[in-house]
């Protein structure tokens, strides 16, 4: 890659990391009130996510929406934040 | 011609100083975040530790105490960051654009 980024090689890369989550629980924030809890089998260049045994949460009206079993994709284009390991809201 | 070949991608700006600093950002629809930036990448896909999350509610406006998540390590989307500054050196000031009712 370009010299003007990440030239420390001690840096940990965002991708990376993502990538390190494979196989585990990631938390997933949308840019609107809603949140992806799932196993992430997988990613591509643009952070498109495909998920299984996803529970999908609603922020604002306070409660859990729907459990999905099996796979989904989850378009990356309204994804903000992904915390590794992470279980979601507590409500 | 051969000035587009050679065009890389550099960035205009560099991260690299906020390492391992504490940082604020703000996203597209409102949300705002503040941890140490452990790493980012030239599209500005951030990781930051011990990650705070604000959130803006309707009656909210800009009281940022409210509604405070621990996220820890988590890694932030370049395509939904709108704004990084350092976490100090910023504070809130009474309205400089509130004007007499005369005016």
């Amino acid at each position: 890659m370009a010299a003007t980024a990440a030239t420390n090689p001690s840096q940990l890369l965002p991708l990376e990391l993502v990538d390190k989550c494979i196989g585990s629980r990631i938390h997933i924030v949308m840019k609107n009130d809603k949140e992806i809890v799932g196993t992430l089998l997988g990613f591509d260049d643009f952070v498109n996510m495909v998920l299984e045994d996803v529970t999908e949460f609603e922020i604002t009206p306070e409660g859990r929406r729907i459990t999905k079993l099996d796979q989904i994709l989850l378009n990356g284009n309204n994804i903000t934040m992904l915390i590794p390991g992470g279980e979601g809201p507590e409500v | 011609m051969a000035d587009k070949d050679k065009k890389k991608k550099e960035s205009i700006f560099d991260l690299s100083k906020y390492i391992d600093k504490h940082i604020r950002v703000k996203f597209q629809g409102g949300r705002e975040a503040s941890g140490v930036l452990k790493g980012f990448d030239p599209l500005l896909n951030l990781v930051l530790d011990g990650t705070i999350e604000y959130m803006r509610d309707p009656d909210d406006q800009y009281k940022l105490t409210e509604d405070t998540r621990q996220l820890g390590l988590v890694v932030c989307r370049g395509t939904s960051v709108v704004l990084i500054c350092p976490h100090d050196g910023m504070e809130a000031i009474p309205n400089p654009f509130i004007q007499q009712q005369d005016g």
